[in-house]
């Protein structure tokens, strides 16, 4: 009897809290559903007007985080580093294997059923993944004009490597599938694109600010290297993150 | 169209809040990227389209999955 009461008083409790959690939304989102002024649109029609021909990138989103806003790209390039740092930090404190059975030694006693890594994921994945890293490439160099960009195209490379690593079984002749290699990857090109974003003040024309103004190089090659920089660097974090849990690491 | 994706939005992150099976929860985690995904994209923001299908679907599913199996697969409370 008590039992029954003490349950019941917790589900009480629990539907108030989901009666307040939709109330607090309600609070925040009705106002904006509600009201019946229009939209601003001055940002909006300043960067259809300007944003090509100040930054040299048809993709406006690009030419937004990469152009006028490429301070706050800084930052989030800062955050990813900073999870992938405490990732890396967490698997090695606690031991090396966290995905057991992927490796090709570590199945006890040659007994198949421990083994998660099969000959049909070997295969797809192998020949999936060189692919998928061209089409990353792709998506990453060619974030100025079509849709995509560093993060994005980043992330599809990181696939890419994921797929190459799972699919070469970590032989000693693939180098992407070393977790060594991608740390130094990532933290070169993160270097390379604090650099970048430094040579302004060299040049006195500020932090952040486009070195390249036509002669001999168009606008548009800052916003490439950038795309550059920051697709290596997010594709090797996370591939780096990824390999290290999957277990062939040396860490 | 948007309409029946947003029902089949709340429909999936209501599966996974509820279920018991951690690994269907994660499966249907990935399908829920792969919806919005595509209502991204027919909002006209392919950017956000494919970082969505990337991360979402892809990546995060598979640290999900990783860490399923390295620790319990039932929810237990």
């Amino acid at each position: 009897m008590a039992d029954r009461m003490k349950n019941n008083k917790i589900s009480i409790f629990y539907k108030l809290q989901i009666f307040l959690a939709f109330a607090a939304v309600a609070a925040v989102l009705l106002p904006v559903f509600l009201n019946d002024s229009h939209w601003p649109v001055f940002a909006r029609d300043y960067l259809e007007a300007n944003g090509e021909e100040q930054t040299g990138a048809a993709n406006i989103v690009s030419s937004i985080y990469l152009g006028y806003r490429a301070y706050d790209t800084l930052g989030e390039t800062i955050v990813l580093l900073v999870a992938v740092s405490g990732t890396i930090g967490i698997i090695s404190f606690t031991g090396k294997n966290l995905a057991t059975g992927y490796n090709e030694d570590d199945f006890e006693g040659g007994n198949r059923k421990n083994r998660k890594r099969t000959v049909l994921m070997e295969v797809v994945t192998g020949k999936l993944g060189p692919v998928i890293l061209i089409f990353g490439l792709y998506v990453m160099l060619f974030g100025h004009m079509s849709p995509g960009g560093g993060f994005q195209g980043g992330v599809v490379i990181a696939s890419g490597i994921i797929f190459i690593s799972l699919g070469t079984g970590g032989s000693e002749n693939n180098i992407l599938s070393h977790s060594g290699v991608l740390a130094k990857i990532e933290a070169v090109s993160f270097l390379l694109l604090v650099l970048a974003s430094a040579i302004g003040l060299i040049t006195g024309i500020g932090f952040f600010a486009n070195p390249f103004n036509g002669n001999p190089i168009p606008p548009v090659g800052y916003i490439i290297l950038l795309n550059a920089m920051i697709g290596l660097k997010v594709g090797a974090g996370i591939a780096y993150m990824s390999v290290a849990m999957l277990g062939d690491t040396d860490l | 169209m948007i309409t029946i994706i947003l029902v089949l939005l709340i429909a999936l992150s209501v599966f996974t809040l509820q279920h018991r099976d951690l690994l269907q929860g994660v499966v249907a985690l990935s399908a829920f990227s792969l919806l919005s995904a595509m209502l991204f994209y027919m909002l006209r923001a392919p950017d956000v389209a494919i970082t969505e299908a990337a991360v979402g679907a892809g990546v995060s599913t598979v640290i999900f999955v990783w860490a399923v199996k390295s620790t319990d697969r039932k929810d237990e409370s």
